[in-house]
């Protein structure tokens, strides 16, 4: 049976820490002084009280958690997020509909990064801050992050992480869960202070320094300008963001390896890592051909839109810093690739995961010489250790829910009127957590601000299932899930 | 604290449950990918899987060096002895080996082995021997432990309609000096922590607390002081548990081993003493062959085979043929519950029994005993106040223990003393500590 009260004790817990993140905003709006402190200050209020009734509700709790009681935790808590988030935007009046502060809130948490404001520049500081760390609280997982500062606090601690944590092989690199939670966090803070330093560097205001890093590391996307990272218009901090954009594509724990306990070779025998590079590589190098071909730019400025734009793809981050509507429409078949493929398991990149593709890519080989040898035996092995049948046949099934799911939004949206090319990369787009999207009617660089309010909301949902990699949000939906047995 | 064990068989899954839920750093390294996985979907540890020809890089890959308790618990004894010898000269600080073989058990070679580099050596058909023959000792209670040397004495029992205090509210029968306490209470597959207002009721599984020169004052308040004293004793399967049994009994208790495979036979007359233990080439379960061997004379009944079922059944028929003790051996933990609920006395399960044997090896100096009971799914421990901590500050009524936890007893100047709201535990006073469902660290914190 459920452990309701448990649900709610952790549930209370985790709104006071998300009361914690929008103080942050709050401390910064009082500092511009632009009108959205109320929103903040009420907002603030409204989450603690929410979370002290919640940990009232769930006094006297056992502390064991079932499987089932994880995976609906997890999304309730994500769900539970995004609406208390949407909150500032809402009593701001920055945003007028609640379904629009929805689909906000959700496409920062899940760092996919769509954006339904048609323009950012006006909003105040407080606001655009709290979206990008929206983005940034979202980006290794919200539930992950409370495991590395209240160890104590979830009973079933490692069921929650196997709910939350993206990739096939969820790996630790420490026996227990709470040092390879902080391992992990640190990494992400490294790499997201790291990022805000060089962008100040390359003259990026200390403010836009700390939303753009925020948003990179988290493989986010959102900007404080509506030309994103174009406004800047700077070589330096393009690559600045290719860099570290690519590197949060990487698992985390690899580069906890590499980095902390000397194994950087490990970093270029990992298949998964060289998948990752090799795909980012030959899909610029596509790109570029056709941008010198049909699109006559020099090739210095052909390699840097080309590698930031599939780098922030493929990272499912989703930045720009040239409007991809105007080039070639191959290049958005290549784009659409990288989006479907993401970055690493493990890091804050979405998609189906490198690591799945390596697999998966093994299996199809597999089968096609197996016609030749029907009775040979043909192991899968990545990284020098084969995998199982069983978890060759969950990445089937998952690639084939990731498909559906994507065609049934395509499909929804087609009947809503959505040019086509659109709807098929708006789906993409949301399941895989990125952002953008290609088509004539809504570009890269637009906001998705026309779409119908029934199409917002199933793309919010859509977002969370490709968050939480559809197994953990689809078990809920299932009748079964409910059923005491 | 960081320990590795090698082996995810029934030992080692019981013992990185245990250990995970103290919070140490636990790697289990086995070749069974599938026995991995089911672990560490539970509990909070990492796993590595090895293969049969690289035990070597997989103790290199946990860092054993670093590992500050080894553990080698696979079927292999052989094995488990070379890893420990490697994994002492790789740095480890503490090693245990599981053997098999009655003669690596013995006492007197453990210097041998400590200069090779095992620490400790645990032979769980040993545990699970000297378990049953405590068990005999003693036919009208289902468990006994003594704490401390026997100063302190838990003792396990069924109760029954004789049962003198029947029915009474605890507050009514316990005063502060009453000489036993009970402790916890099972019914009805759940853990009862007592409180004044409780009361014991037919069927119930009950833990009581007494000094060792009481307990055959507890015989009579239990009403079960005509169980008669085990004179002649019934063992079905003659497997190594039984020939250690058998081998640990006094020469006044007659013994007779079935055995339904006649070369088992004839190597277990060579293995036990024949002037007093019997071996009879036959099935233990059937009643007719009971009855030639007349089971009417024998005090107690114990099932070694290696079917659960079966030792249940063989007990449930004992029971039928008016055996009052029955001591079974189940391997398998699911079936425990069960088998307390179905009333065959004793059980005995070698996995549990070695895993809390290792476990108590690994806390804390301070704690001196642990022992997992299965049937109430609780843990005793022993704890030494320490000068200055939080325990001996008021007295234990006064105290803010956590309600999941009772003071049992505790033993000052080598005198066993039972607690009551109005003790004031001293510094250096060894107290027994039974608690359920509560993470030790949370006791731990009073007696630091």
């Amino acid at each position: 049976m459920l452990n309701k009260r448990l649900i709610c004790k952790i549930l209370g817990t985790l709104l006071w820490i998300e009361a914690a993140f929008m103080s942050l905003s709050l401390v910064l709006a009082l500092l511009y002084m632009e009108g959205d402190a109320m929103g903040f200050a009420l907002t603030v209020g409204i989450t603690i009280l929410a979370g002290t009734v919640l940990r009232l509700m769930g006094r006297h709790a056992t502390n064991t958690l079932s499987r089932r009681d994880a995976y609906l935790l997890v999304a309730v808590v994500w769900i539970a997020f995004a609406t208390f988030g949407m909150l500032p935007f809402l009593i701001g009046g920055y945003i007028g509909h609640v379904t629009d502060a929805f689909f906000e809130t959700m496409s920062g948490l899940t760092t996919t990064g769509a954006t339904i404001i048609d323009q950012v520049e006006g909003l105040p500081h407080g606001i655009l801050f709290w979206r990008s760390l929206t983005q940034w609280i979202g980006g290794l997982g919200i539930v992950f992050f409370t495991i590395a500062i209240i160890p104590s606090f979830v009973g079933g601690s490692i069921k929650v992480f196997a709910a939350e944590a993206t990739g096939p092989i969820k790996s630790k690199m420490h026996p227990r869960l709470t040092t390879t939670a902080k391992a992990l966090w640190g990494i992400y803070l490294l790499l997201t202070a790291l990022c805000a330093i060089c962008f100040w560097i390359f003259g990026m205001s200390p403010f836009d320094a700390v939303n753009y890093s925020m948003t990179v590391t988290a493989t986010g996307g959102f900007a404080t300008h509506d030309a994103s990272t174009g406004y800047f218009n700077n070589v330096a901090i393009d690559y600045t963001a290719i860099v570290f954009m690519f590197f949060s594509g990487v698992s985390f724990a690899l580069l906890y390896a590499s980095l902390f306990q000397g194994k950087a070779k490990q970093l270029f025998k990992n298949a998964e890592f060289r998948f990752y590079t090799a795909l980012t590589l030959t899909a610029t190098a596509v790109i570029v051909y056709f941008l010198l071909r049909y699109n006559h730019y020099t090739v210095s400025d052909a390699i840097r839109y080309a590698l930031f734009q599939v780098v922030s793809f493929i990272t499912t981050t989703g930045m720009f810093n040239e409007d991809a509507a105007q080039w070639h429409h191959i290049t958005w078949v290549v784009l659409s690739l990288c989006m479907f493929f993401g970055g690493c398991a493990g890091s804050t990149a979405g998609g189906f995961k490198c690591a799945r593709g390596v697999i998966a890519l093994k299996i199809l080989r597999n089968e096609v010489r197996r016609m030749v040898h029907p009775k040979a035996l043909l192991p899968v092995k990545v990284n020098n250790t084969s995998v199982h049948t069983p978890s060759q046949i969950k990445l089937l099934a998952f690639f084939i829910a990731y498909i559906t799911l994507c065609f049934t939004a395509y499909f929804i949206m087609i009947l809503a009127g959505v040019d086509s090319t659109n709807s098929i990369t708006i789906a993409l787009s949301c399941g895989s957590n990125v952002g953008p999207t290609l088509g004539l009617e809504i570009g890269p660089t637009m906001s998705w601000s026309i779409l119908p309010p029934l199409v917002k909301w199933i793309l919010s949902g859509l977002m969370l299932m490709g968050r939480l990699e559809i197994f953990t949000v689809l078990v809920i939906l299932s009748p079964s899930f409910w059923k005491n047995n | 604290m960081k320990v590795i064990i090698v082996g995810a068989g029934a030992i080692g899954a019981h013992l990185a449950d245990l250990f995970s839920k103290i919070r140490q750093d636990i790697i289990v390294i086995d070749e069974d990918q599938e026995k991995l996985e089911r672990i560490q979907a539970d509990s909070d540890l990492m796993t590595i899987r090895s293969s049969a020809n690289t035990p070597i890089q997989s103790l290199k890959d946990a860092h054993v060096n670093r590992a500050d308790l080894f553990i080698a618990v696979t079927r292999d004894e052989n094995l488990n002895l070379s890893l420990c010898v490697l994994a002492k000269s790789m740095g480890a600080r503490q090693t245990v080996a599981k053997v098999e073989n009655a003669e690596l058990s013995d006492p007197q070679i453990i210097d041998a082995f400590r200069a090779a580099g095992i620490s400790s050596i645990i032979d769980p058909d040993n545990l699970a021997a000297l378990d049953i023959v405590n068990g005999l000792k003693l036919t009208w209670a289902r468990q006994r432990w003594d704490v401390h040397g026997g100063l302190l004495t838990l003792l396990g029992i069924k109760v029954r309609e004789s049962c003198k205090i029947l029915g009474h509210p605890f507050k009514e029968i316990f005063k502060p000096d009453s000489p036993y306490h009970v402790v916890a209470i099972k019914r009805n597959n759940l853990t009862i922590m007592p409180s004044g207002d409780d009361r014991l009721l037919p069927g119930d599984f009950v833990y009581f607390m007494t000094t060792r020169d009481y307990v055959p004052n507890m015989r009579i308040i239990m009403g079960k002081d005509n169980y008669p004293d085990v004179k002649n004793v019934f063992i079905v399967g003659g497997g190594k548990t039984a020939v250690r049994v058998v081998n640990m009994l006094t020469h006044d208790v007659k013994a007779k081993i079935f055995e339904s495979d006649p070369r088992r036979c004839e190597e277990l007359i060579d293995l036990v003493d024949t002037s007093h233990v019997m071996v009879i080439n036959a099935d233990g379960r059937s009643v007719a062959n009971l009855m030639e061997e007349n089971i009417k004379a024998a005090q107690a009944f114990v099932a070694l085979t290696g079917n659960a079922e079966a030792n249940i059944l063989a007990c449930l028929t004992a029971k039928q043929l008016g055996v009052r003790k029955t001591i079974a051996m189940i391997e398998n933990l699911d079936y425990m519950d069960i088998a307390g609920n179905v009333d065959i006395g004793t059980i005995i399960n070698k996995q549990a029994l070695t895993a809390s044997h290792i476990y108590q090896m690994l806390l804390d100096g301070d704690v001196r005993n642990m022992r997992n009971l299965m049937i109430v799914n609780a843990d005793v421990a022993e704890f030494t106040a320490r000068p200055g901590s939080r325990i001996i500050r008021k007295k234990v009524g006064e105290l803010d223990f956590p309600s999941e936890a009772e003071l049992g007893g505790l033993v000052r100047d080598g005198k066993g003393v039972l607690v009551n709201g109005e003790t004031q535990i001293l510094p250096g006073d060894i107290v027994v500590v039974f608690c359920h469902g509560i993470e030790m660290s949370r006791i731990e914190k009073f007696f630091i």
